[in-house]
């Protein structure tokens, strides 16, 4: 698996990347990603906490909102790949980049349950009124595992 | 030391600003040897874990503005959140913008405290902060303005031609205050 990883990182483009400005450019954009991303998603979160936003439908929000912290997951997906293949063989064994993944996966799983279980069982014509359990458990996990996120990658770079 | 701070930027250009220089190595070694300086070292170098976390401050700091003076401009632009109104926006969403730049603030001047000189001659946090006071101003002129309902598609008034101009020039600063700051640990690649 280690050589898997070593060729990636052998590769053309891994080298160009690495050893020009490519990569601080995919480095500034992945961070805008991040931030258009956690921005729109707080927004997101506290109105299912019932803490922000609170005259606008939580379905509304979700509807304009989760589009752009969306794409700019799948940005930030792309320049995060494109530094990554830079120093592949060492991220995988960074514990900084592990526990992102990780976290990267609990987040997925939340996303999933709010919008399966949790979003359908909130009836559209309510309010600024209190979000039910379950949604309000998935938005509060949801903050805490982007920030999680957000502190996990910005340790990578400061473990070598 | 000062002499340090004058010669690794020796290059032909440099003579111009050298007078500047002179002022800012001066400044430069004034906060790293002040008390705020050496704390600032301190926490940084031994407190386990401090960068990442006071940087990680610094981006959800940069989150609350681009949640609040970046939304707006996208809306008043037409380009996002079509069922809120921008009057409405911008007053619940205004004390955002100034917490993030309070925050941004607080949690960033720490590395400029501990190094100095890395900062101050450095072109790329001279841009970043250029870029930060017209993003900062416009910001202001923006929210000041009360801007109103996006014209939909009727002929625009002038109001909505100057919003329009405002919202996009706070939207393309503010992004680009963030991209210079990512940059600053890479000036060499633009600079010497």
């Amino acid at each position: 698996m280690n050589d898997f990883w070593l060729q990636l990182e052998s590769h053309p483009l891994a080298a160009e990347i690495g050893a020009t400005a490519w990569f601080p450019l995919m480095e500034s954009l992945h961070v805008l990603c991040i931030c258009v991303l956690l921005g729109a998603i707080v927004m997101v979160d506290l109105r299912v906490l019932g803490l922000a936003a609170l005259r606008y439908p939580v379905q509304d929000l979700v509807r304009e909102l989760v589009p752009w912290a969306a794409g700019a997951f799948v940005f930030a997906n792309v320049t995060g790949l494109a530094m990554f293949i830079t120093r592949a063989s060492a991220h995988v064994q960074n514990p900084a980049f592990q526990t992102k993944m990780g976290l990267l996966l609990l987040a997925g799983m939340n996303i999933a349950l709010f919008h399966f279980r949790a979003l359908p069982a909130m009836l559209p014509s309510v309010n600024g009124g209190a979000s039910p359990k379950l949604a309000r458990c998935t938005a509060g996990l949801s903050l805490l595992l982007w920030c999680a996120i957000m502190l996990a990658g910005r340790w990578v770079g400061h473990v070598v | 030391m000062l002499s340090g701070g004058l010669f690794h930027l020796a290059k032909p250009q440099v003579e111009q600003v050298q007078g500047a220089c002179t002022m800012t190595s001066g400044l430069s070694d004034l906060l790293a040897d002040s008390a705020f300086g050496r704390l600032a070292e301190f926490l940084l170098s031994s407190v386990p874990g401090m960068p990442p976390i006071l940087q990680t401050l610094h981006l959800l700091s940069i989150c609350a503005i681009m949640a609040s003076a970046v939304f707006v401009s996208l809306r008043i632009l037409g380009l996002a959140v079509p069922s809120q109104q921008v009057s409405e926006m911008v007053q619940r969403l205004q004390p955002w913008t100034w917490y993030g730049v309070a925050g941004a603030f607080v949690s960033g001047v720490w590395f400029v405290l501990a190094r100095p000189e890395r900062y101050f001659d450095n072109p790329v946090f001279q841009i970043k902060f250029t870029l930060l006071f017209f993003a900062i101003l416009f910001s202001v002129m923006l929210y000041r303005s009360g801007p109103g309902e996006p014209a939909a598609r009727q002929i625009p008034t002038k109001q909505h031609v100057s919003a329009r101009l405002l919202a996009g020039g706070v939207l393309l600063l503010w992004i680009a205050v963030l991209l210079a700051g990512r940059w600053i640990a890479y000036a060499e690649y633009l600079f010497w």
